[in-house]
């Protein structure tokens, strides 16, 4: 299926647009926990990038030198990233360390970022640059790491124009993960895409053009789909540290309130969020009736968060009709696909055991949501395995094609020709249907978890149990699930037991493992029976099946072997020796 | 007589705990913030700012070095709160 076609974009870079964009009343809208506002108009943004450009230029920073930014939302982000932008660099904006979290593993996965992407220079702020020292001293950045302000202090300014096909920035594929991919995104990529998000989210007639988010800056619906796409409509963006929201959701709703914003985008986690913690007495006086795109994407949309969100935020003016549930990927650099505007989720209901099974849809009890069909210049396929494409109702691989697509992921060709093939399109990884021209997600095919919104690699939750005495070395794996009765997807760990230790002691020694290595928290630990877990012919395991198995109920201990199968494998063998020792 | 900042450091750590993560056991201070708190890196920050908030301290990334226990919680940020008073002038 296909989307509208795209309209050429307005400017042919990122750089050119924010000259652009410069000449407009708009800008940035740097909110605290305590409401207070901070406006940084897009010309200021513009003067401040060419200072920073400038002082990389100095630094010796060339075109098309990786820059790593390490920075918490703030005005200095902005320097950083444009700067380097306008230096002909490519940022790399990377997550900066989490307050009282662990940062053993915040090192070693900073450290091979910088590594894998070859950054010349890490830009920080002067409080989290005393912690980097041991990141900084593995990748040895050619130009150092120093603060934004130390980049600023001359009035200089610089700005070299770059090409459409040169590489914009790199985003990461997944948050704090063990083996995270850098996507490269092309000028043009990035500039197609926010052309698809200006096409499927038209500025309502007569509202302030205004967004709100509190998503990080290295997340790519953080900076692709609340910043750069700000500057394409063009209007002004209101942002908010996470932390603050995470502290006090209410933060979030009361800042759209009071800018009458029109669009925000968040993870499925972030509404529920608002379900659980934003109190009545918050909300007083708030109107979100202004709040036209309330998107929902990055992580798997549960109908049920959707309805509870709209019936509890109804009496402030939230509208269902303004629920969009999208889909996406970083490699896509962001968004594939849309729901139409103003008609509120779409949920089908099916039959999940026939679903799991056979891959059929059926009606039944589950609520599926529609993340709609494709944004402007993509097309999507389902195809099974062996590369066919699937009709109408029957689940298989995502495939997608369209101009923002990564050119693929920096300076690994193997990993790059394994998920784009030779005629454009990318493997999502992703497990869905299409029916009446919309797609449906079901899995995922890939081995990802998605934890708020926040991609991991199962192997940061595997490696931990190592140390756990309880656990078969490398005989575990960890899986995202949506557990029975709740509405985000959870962390579940699958362990095949060694020794005699009890069930239960061991269990908790896992997610004490888990917790304290990822600052991610178990659903469910189950102990299994040694040689339970699903393997390939090379002995590797097998964790989407893992997983089906699992779900399904099928996960079961290896039938026990008998004397006469011992017998008749033990001649076997000896057959076998037999033959080797006759061969010459 | 005023509640010594400790004491009043743990009532806030409680009233987070119960009021915003939804924590329904004892908090003493010899218990761990990972173990016995089941806390997650969410719950470290909602912690971390509410804390921040309510006692107008700053802490930073590196104050995660060996802190485990509510009780180091607390001293973290009794020492924090401290230094901010003798700033002020």
């Amino acid at each position: 299926m296909k989307g509208p076609a795209l309209p050429p974009p307005r400017c042919p870079t990122v750089s050119a647009l924010l000259a652009d964009v410069a000449k407009t009343p708009y800008g940035l809208i740097f909110a605290d926990s305590a409401e207070r506002e901070t406006v940084v108009p897009w010309a200021e943004v513009y003067r401040r990038a060419r200072r920073a450009a400038a002082g990389l230029a100095r630094l010796g920073v060339r075109e098309g030198d990786r820059v790593a930014l390490l920075l918490p939302t703030s005005p200095a982000f902005m320097d950083g990233f444009f700067g380097a932008l306008l230096a002909g660099a490519v940022p790399v904006p990377l997550y900066p360390p989490v307050r009282l979290g662990r940062l053993e593993e915040y090192h070693r996965a900073t450290a091979r970022m910088l590594q894998v992407t070859g950054a010349s220079a890490v830009l920080t702020d002067s409080k989290v640059r005393l912690l980097l020292g041991p990141s900084v001293e593995k990748a040895r950045p050619r130009c150092g790491c120093l603060t934004v302000d130390e980049l600023m202090r001359s009035e200089d300014m610089h700005e070299v124009s770059v090409r459409p096909d040169a590489l914009g920035f790199i985003q990461f594929s997944s948050g704090s993960t063990v083996d995270p991919k850098p996507v490269a995104l092309t000028h043009h990529a990035l500039m197609t895409q926010v052309t698809a998000l200006d096409h499927a989210m038209p500025v309502p007639e007569g509202t302030p053009r205004v967004g709100v988010s509190w998503l990080p800056l290295y997340h790519d619906m953080g900076l692709i789909g609340s910043v750069l796409s700000t500057m394409y409509f063009p209007g002004s963006m209101v942002l908010l540290p996470p932390e603050a929201f995470l502290a006090r959701p209410a933060l979030w709703l009361r800042a759209l309130s009071r800018h009458r914003a029109y669009i925000s985008p968040a993870p499925n986690f972030a509404y529920g969020l608002c379900l659980k913690r934003v109190k009545d007495a918050e909300m007083e006086g708030v109107d979100l009736s202004k709040w036209h795109h309330a998107l929902n994407g990055a992580e798997p949309v549960s109908a049920d968060t959707l309805r509870r969100f709209a019936e509890r935020f109804e009496r402030w003016g939230f509208s269902a009709r303004a629920m969009r549930p999208v889909y996406g990927l970083s490699e896509a650099s962001l968004a594939v696909t849309f729901p139409p505007e103003g008609r509120g989720p779409r949920v089908l209901h099916v039959d999940p055991s026939t679903l799991a099974r056979e891959g059929r849809v059926e009606p039944g009890a589950r609520g599926l949501v529609s993340v709609g069909s494709p944004v402007a210049g993509f097309e999507v396929e389902i195809r099974e395995r062996d590369g066919g494409a699937l009709p109408d109702g029957r689940v298989g691989r995502v495939f997608a094609r369209g101009p923002s697509l990564m050119s693929g992921y920096f300076e690994d060709v193997a990993a790059t020709a394994r998920t784009l093939t030779a005629d454009g399109w990318l493997d999502t990884g992703d497990l869905g249907f299409v029916l009446d021209g919309e797609l449906y997600l079901t899995g995922r095919a890939k081995d990802v978890v998605i934890i708020r919104g926040a991609n991991h690699a199962p192997q940061a939750f595997e490696d931990p149990l190592g140390a756990v005495d309880g656990v078969r070395t490398g005989c575990a794996v960890a899986l995202g699930f949506t557990p029975e009765g709740s509405e985000d997807e959870a962390l579940l760990i699958l362990a095949e037991r060694a020794g005699t230790e009890p069930s239960a002691a061991v269990e908790e020694q896992i997610r004490a493992a888990v917790v304290a290595a990822t600052g991610v928290r178990p659903h469910t630990v189950r102990m299994l029976e040694p040689g339970t877990l699903p393997r390939t012919s090379s002995g590797k395991l097998r964790r989407a099946e893992s997983l089906r198995r699992f779900l399904a109920g099928e996960l079961s201990a290896p039938k026990r072997m008998g004397t006469v199968g011992m017998m008749v494998e033990m001649a076997k063998s000896a057959l076998a020796m037999v033959r080797a020792e006759q061969d010459p | 007589m005023v509640e010594p900042v400790s004491q009043q450091v743990l009532a806030e750590i409680r009233r987070i705990a119960i009021e915003e993560l939804e924590w329904k056991g004892a908090i003493e201070p010899q218990h761990d913030l990972l173990l016995d708190l089941q806390l997650d890196s969410l719950g470290l920050t909602v912690l971390a700012v509410g804390l921040e908030n309510r006692f107008r301290v700053k802490l930073s990334e590196e104050d995660a070095v060996d802190l485990k226990t509510v009780g180091d919680l607390i001293r973290l940020v009794e020492a924090r709160a401290a230094q901010s008073a003798e700033a002020r002038p």
